[in-house]
C-alpha cells in the first residue's frame, strides 16, 4: 500500500522558486510610536511657552513631521505586528488603533496640551496590547536595558 | 544568452514557492507545473520563473511590461530594451506583511531583466489540492 506522505514526496518539487521579499526584522515597538508622540507633546508646550512666529512656525512644521511618524508607527503595529488571533485577547483593538489614529490627526490641527496628552494616554494603551499578546517577548532583542 | 534546448529539457519542470510576494493569488508552499521551454518573455500579465540580475536568485514574478513599454522607474521613466521584461510583484507591502514576508522585491529595486534571465512561464498549480488550478495571465491584482 502506497501511502500519502510517499506520493507526496514523489510529487514534490526538487527546485523552489523565491516570491521574493526582503527580510521582515520582526521589531514592532510602541516605543517608538510613543518616543516621536512625546515630541509632539513638548513641542506643544515650547509653543505655548514662545511667543516668537518664527519660532512657532518651526514647531508647527516639527509637530507635523512627528505626528506623521507617530501614524506611521502605529499603522505598523496594526497592520504587522498585530494578527486575527490577538482579537481574542483585545477585542476592542480595531477601536484602539482607530481611535489613536483619529487623535494624531487632531494633535497635527491642534496646539491643546490635553490632546497631545490624550494620544500619549491611547498610545499606553496600545502597548498594554502588545504586552498582553506577548509583544515585549516576542519582539524585542533580549538584553536591552529597561 | 539563453538556454540551449538540452538546458531548457533538464527543467525546472515542476518548483515550489517560498516567500509572499506574489500573495494572495500564489502563496508560500504551493507546488507548480512550469513551461522552461519559453525562450520569449509571455504576454504582460503572464507569470515567469528567471534569475534575477542581482545575485542569480531563482525567483518567481509577474510579467508587468515588454519591450518597447514605458514604465516609472526611480521619479523618471524607463523604455525597455528589445529582449527586456519588467517583472512585478503580486503582492504590496501590506499583503506580504500578512503571510509574514517583508517588502517584495521586483523590478523596482533590480532593473529590467532580459530574456537570457527567462527560466520558465509559470502553468498551473497543482498544490495544496484545495487550490488545484491554471495560473492565469492577468493584471497585477
Amino acid at each position: 500500500m502506497v501511502s500519502i506522505n510517499a506520493v507526496l514526496r514523489f510529487l514534490s518539487p526538487r527546485v523552489t522558486v523565491r516570491a521574493h521579499c526582503d527580510l521582515p526584522c520582526g521589531i514592532y515597538d510602541p516605543e517608538q510610536a510613543r518616543i516621536e508622540a512625546e515630541s509632539c507633546y513638548k513641542i506643544v508646550e515650547k509653543y505655548a511657552a514662545n511667543d516668537d512666529v518664527a519660532y512657532r512656525t518651526r514647531a508647527i512644521a516639527i509637530k507635523e513631521q512627528r505626528a506623521d511618524l507617530v501614524k506611521h508607527h502605529l499603522d505598523v503595529l496594526w497592520h504587522d505586528y498585530f494578527k486575527p488571533e490577538h482579537l481574542e485577547k483585545v477585542p476592542n483593538l480595531h477601536d484602539l488603533f482607530w481611535q489613536a489614529n483619529k487623535q494624531v490627526s487632531k494633535v497635527k490641527a491642534s496646539t491643546d496640551i490635553a490632546d497631545a496628552k490624550r494620544l500619549l494616554e491611547l498610545i499606553d494603551e496600545v502597548d498594554a496590547a502588545w504586552k498582553a499578546t506577548g509583544g515585549l517577548e516576542k519582539t524585542r532583542v533580549a538584553g536591552r536595558p529597561s | 544568452m539563453s538556454r540551449s534546448l538540452g538546458a531548457r529539457l533538464r527543467g525546472p519542470w515542476r518548483v515550489a514557492v517560498i516567500e509572499g510576494s506574489m500573495a494572495p493569488g500564489i502563496l508560500p508552499g504551493d507546488w507548480l507545473i512550469v513551461n522552461p521551454l519559453a525562450v520569449r518573455w509571455p504576454a504582460r500579465g503572464a507569470v515567469v520563473v528567471f534569475r534575477e540580475p542581482l545575485g542569480d536568485t531563482l525567483a518567481i514574478k509577474r510579467v508587468a511590461a515588454r519591450a518597447g513599454d514605458q514604465v516609472q522607474f526611480a521619479g523618471g521613466y524607463l523604455t525597455l530594451g528589445p529582449d527586456e521584461a519588467w517583472l512585478e510583484a503580486d503582492a504590496d507591502e501590506k499583503a506580504a506583511a500578512a503571510v509574514d514576508s517583508g517588502p517584495p522585491i521586483d523590478s523596482q529595486r533590480f532593473g529590467p531583466v532580459g530574456a537570457d534571465g527567462l527560466v520558465a512561464r509559470v502553468l498551473f498549480r497543482y498544490w495544496p489540492a484545495r487550490r488545484i488550478g491554471r495560473i492565469s495571465r492577468r493584471r497585477k491584482p
